[in-house]
């Protein structure tokens, strides 16, 4: 029983941060300028230095994205 | 401020106070290596790796837990609110060293995942004297990690601060959940008391300081001050406001701050745009109200940030009597442009 609830939740958690990788991958190249429109005028390194914020709380980014 | 983000926000202060936690990191290292060498000489490289940047990180994160109640309890310890982000910051990047090593020592030798390995090489999960610690910890670092990941402005503005400050309160769970790392840890390796005595008593001051605080700040809250006529409402006398600084005031259950320069007086809400700050801990600088979090900065009349930039705070009535300071506590649009009370010597 113990090992299927860790199975579960490091699965929940790989695929959270997978999807945070591909996430912030389309972060680098498109979504930060569609996000916040101040990231035209910032420099690329700003946004490396986002990604691993955009890998943890990528969820909470997408309804951002969607609305705009 | 403003027009694009960058990639750190550093100023004059702000770089001596980095010096001072690089010089504190390295300081500490130096001894905590020193000492454990001269007193046990065979201790390997990735132990006393894994026990100075666990006792560091640690050390640190009470230093960050104290700097909020502390700068509430008195003025003097308002700049260190200044750094709490780089000191944060870094002490997750120790605290990512001290879990990297110990997955690297325990967990990476066999042919299971290593995180797999860190849940499941104990399933001790009931007993209360084996519990399988690290995976507190690795939780923790999970916590750690979100927090220092969104650390950035960007992250205020994005997530909304409600969002942001709910993330950077879980700093309270990752601290419950070191403590409960360090005192399960002990009961199974740990054969000297000193480690769980001092994060008792490290435990003991932080509850005090929070309690402290919070007290200071509920009387704050609860001071009411007497009406006038027109509802204007006396909040104290002039001499009471030093010069180019402010005192707060709760008026009508707005948090008002009124500041003191150049023989003028001009009030303007308490918080300030960027992080929720407190303007009237701060001071005037240049000729601005600058947030002693961030340095954000207002013009005092109209509390909008200086051109270019675009933040703007509402603005209060302010006038003087008799040498007594009154406030029309509702308040104007952000960025109303409200004459200052002279003060007529």
């Amino acid at each position: 029983m113990v090992i299927t609830i860790i199975s579960f939740f490091l699965k929940v958690l790989a695929v959270y941060f997978g999807m945070g990788v591909l996430f912030g991958i389309y972060f680098l190249f498109i979504g930060a300028t569609k996000i916040d429109p101040l990231m035209k005028n910032s420099k690329w390194i700003v946004r490396l230095l986002l990604f691993p914020g955009v890998v943890a709380t990528w969820i909470c980014l997408l309804p951002k994205l969607y609305k705009k | 401020m403003g027009l694009n983000y960058q990639l750190v926000l550093w100023n004059k202060n702000k770089k001596v106070y980095d010096r001072f936690i690089l010089l504190f990191v390295l300081l500490y290292l130096l001894l905590f290596w020193g000492i454990t060498l001269i007193t046990n000489s065979n201790t390997s490289l990735e132990t006393l790796t894994i026990r100075s940047s666990g006792t560091l990180a640690i050390l640190l994160l009470h230093i960050i837990l104290s700097i909020g109640p502390l700068a509430r309890i008195n003025k003097k310890f308002l700049p260190l609110l200044y750094n709490r982000r780089h000191l944060g910051v870094s002490m997750f990047l120790i605290a990512l060293i001290h879990g990297g090593f110990s997955i690297f020592q325990f967990h990476m030798l066999g042919d299971v995942n290593p995180i797999y390995s860190v849940f499941t090489s104990n399933l001790d999960y009931s007993s209360l004297h084996d519990f399988p610690f690290q995976v507190l910890g690795f939780l923790a670092l999970l916590i750690l990690f979100a927090m220092a990941a969104t650390s950035h402005d960007f992250w205020l503005a994005n997530l909304s601060a409600k969002t942001w400050k709910t993330l950077h309160m879980l700093v309270y769970v990752a601290y419950a959940l070191i403590v409960s790392h360090v005192f399960l840890g002990a009961f199974q390796q740990e054969t000297s008391p000193y480690m769980p005595v001092l994060m008792g008593i490290g435990f003991v001051v932080l509850v005090i300081l929070h309690i402290s605080a919070g007290i200071k700040e509920v009387k704050k809250d609860k001071q009411t001050y007497e009406a006038s006529d027109e509802d204007w409402k006396y909040v104290c006398e002039i001499d009471e406001i030093e010069e180019d600084r402010a005192k707060i005031f709760i008026v009508d259950h707005e948090r008002i701050a009124i500041f003191k320069y150049e023989n003028k007086l001009s009030a303007i809400h308490n918080v300030c745009k960027h992080q929720g700050g407190p303007l009237g801990e701060g001071k005037i600088i240049d000729g601005c109200i600058t947030c002693p979090w961030h340095g954000y900065q207002y013009l005092p009349q109209n509390g909008q940030s200086p051109p270019p930039f675009t933040e703007k705070v509402a603005t209060y009535y302010v006038k003087i009597e008799d040498k007594k300071v009154y406030v029309l506590p509702k308040p104007l649009d952000e960025g109303t442009e409200v004459s200052p009370a002279i003060i007529e010597s």
